[in-house]
């Protein structure tokens, strides 16, 4: 386990489709340019979401006021994945094939992004890999995505 | 208990249906001629339909200068409300639900229901920008886009990856499931695979998409149309065809119950659709004679033959490789060939094709004393872990 996550940064245009930033997730974007994953966690009960809710567990007070976006441990294991061998967008075409996984974070909630690196899952019958965050910086365009690694138990 | 009063008050009367590439038409074309194949079929004419749902999977959103002229103005329909309904792959189940209550307080008649796609055309244009699969469009809160997630077999895929990797289902499995229906399809002349047989080594053979996806696994991308009516039992009987029957209606939501038990991608919400559906009618899934369960990808079939219980949670992939699905199979599944083979109007391609089953009217494919046909729908959001969130009933029957 890294005591820093790693950061990429990618200069190369921008060609693939561009994050959905809306008045609900806006203040999570800004933490991944932080370097931070951000969850939604209920400071009554502790629950943590993502995205963003109303607390289920108990009569919440008027849109989620008793919650607060807190870091992640950027750590989690993987609930499912998939090996994409055709790109739907051809901004994809050069990372073919690519592994795009659905994580479950030490947290709870599952989170979905590609993954990078060397070391990658190849045996669609097994989960449960433990997988760590990458932040990919894409200074010319303003944003940093969130990317996942596999990591050592 | 005995059957909720609503059961088998409502039918359909008439169905219209385009299928096949429509390159010169529109949307709206397709759709008026649905439209008015279905009067034709159900012996009414323009002036008898008081109100028209117009079955789009974006629902009421979306393009909305595409929506400033409808099927209803070009047919020349008199109807009294129009609106679009839908969500994702669940149009029928909700356009019938919605009707209901029009045909209940008498503010129409007749209700005509349609949703036409050009999805096929469409395709081929953006095919030569080096998109694949449907034509491209970007929609807003959708969150995997920039990471990869670029069309429904992305994240559909996880869902038979997880199911894989709990209960030890193989590709194999899944690849009986389409095996099956292309066998359906090869009975359906209109189908898109008519006379195109598959064998299980033809399905492990095809391209991997998006492992554990191969190509095979996945739904056409097709052009169409498809229209019916409903109205209320009493007129029905007066109609030219014969009238089918709503018998009962279930839906369900993973949203709702599963927001921490992420079983999201190994289950549907059955559970809570099949209850209020089968209530309805006072009938088990003994008496279901053929199933057209949503199969945007081959996992949904498998997901719904468990979570309905023809088979075990788990065993899915057995009682598939057995045959059970398939002609001549203990439960017939997706007999015109399904989104798989046939076409993919959403479950308004199930919805015909149990519309047909039930009349007596599938051909070679023809369920011998077809009394009960049931019919799903699925689709919406794509946020995890409700993903996919609702599911559908709709039963349908020979008799009220």
């Amino acid at each position: 386990m890294t005591a820093q996550p790693l950061v990429l940064t990618v200069t190369d245009e921008w060609k693939k489709p561009w994050p959905s930033i809306d008045q609900d997730n806006e203040a999570f974007w800004d933490g991944l340019k932080e370097h931070k994953l951000l969850v939604w966690k209920c400071q009554d009960c502790g629950a943590v979401y993502w995205p963003k809710a109303y607390c289920q567990n108990h009569d919440n007070k008027p849109f989620a006021e008793n919650c607060e976006w807190v870091p992640a441990s950027g750590r989690g294991r993987i609930f499912a994945f998939n090996i994409h061998r055709w790109a739907f967008h051809p901004g994809f075409k050069e990372e073919l094939p690519y592994v795009y996984a659905l994580v479950e974070l030490d947290e709870g909630p599952l989170i979905s992004s590609q993954m990078v690196g060397d070391d990658l899952p190849d045996d669609i019958h097994t989960v449960g890999q433990p997988v760590e965050i990458v932040f990919e910086d894409h200074p010319n365009e303003g944003f940093t995505l969130p990317k996942f690694r596999m990591v050592k138990d | 208990m005995g059957k909720h009063p609503s059961s088998g008050k409502y039918a359909i009367v008439g169905l219209g249906v385009i299928a096949g590439p429509q390159p010169d038409r529109s949307e709206r074309m397709i759709g008026a001629e649905a439209a008015r194949l279905a009067l034709e079929d159900a012996g009414l004419t323009r002036e008898d339909i008081g109100g028209a749902i117009d079955l789009r999977r974006s629902g009421g959103g979306g393009d909305r200068a595409n929506y400033s002229d409808a099927y209803t103005r070009v047919l020349g329909l008199k109807n009294n409300f129009y609106f679009t309904c839908g969500r994702g792959g669940a149009l029928a189940g909700l356009g019938i639900a919605a009707a209901m209550s029009y045909l209940d307080r008498g503010i129409a008649d007749y209700v005509m229901l349609m949703g036409a796609v050009t999805d096929w055309s469409q395709s081929q244009v953006t095919r030569k920008k080096g998109f694949r699969g449907m034509a491209h469009a970007e929609k807003r809160g959708y969150w995997g886009k920039p990471v990869g997630d670029s069309r429904a077999a992305s994240h559909h895929s996880w869902m038979a990856a997880r199911h894989m990797a709990v209960y030890g289902t193989t590709s194999r499995q899944l690849g009986a499931i389409s095996v099956a229906q292309r066998e359906w399809a090869c009975k359906n002349p209109e189908a898109k695979m008519y006379g195109r047989p598959i064998t299980i080594e033809d399905h492990q053979n095809s391209p991997i998409v998006a492992e554990p996806y191969h190509l095979l696994d996945l739904s056409q991308v097709s052009d169409g149309g498809i229209a019916f009516i409903l109205t209320t039992a009493d007129r029905a009987k007066d109609c030219k065809g014969k009238p089918v029957y709503v018998l009962g209606q279930g839906f369900g939501e993973v949203s709702s119950d599963l927001w921490w038990e992420k079983k999201n991608f190994t289950h549907m919400a059955v559970a809570p659709a099949k209850k209020q559906a089968f209530g309805q009618a006072a009938i088990t899934i003994d008496d279901v004679d053929c199933a057209q369960l949503y199969d945007c990808f081959t996992a949904e079939v498998l997901f719904q033959l468990e979570d309905y219980g023809w088979c075990d949670k788990g065993e899915g992939g057995a009682f598939v490789e057995a045959g059970s699905t398939a002609p001549g199979g203990s439960i017939p599944v997706n007999t015109g060939g399904g989104l798989l083979s046939c076409y993919h109007l959403g479950d308004l391609t199930g919805l015909a094709e149990a519309v047909r089953q039930v009349r007596g009217d599938a051909g070679d494919r023809q369920i011998a004393d077809c009394e009960v046909a049931m019919t799903t729908g699925h689709g919406g959001e794509l946020v995890s872990p409700g993903m996919c969130s609702i599911h559908t009933c709709t039963l349908l029957g020979k008799n009220p």
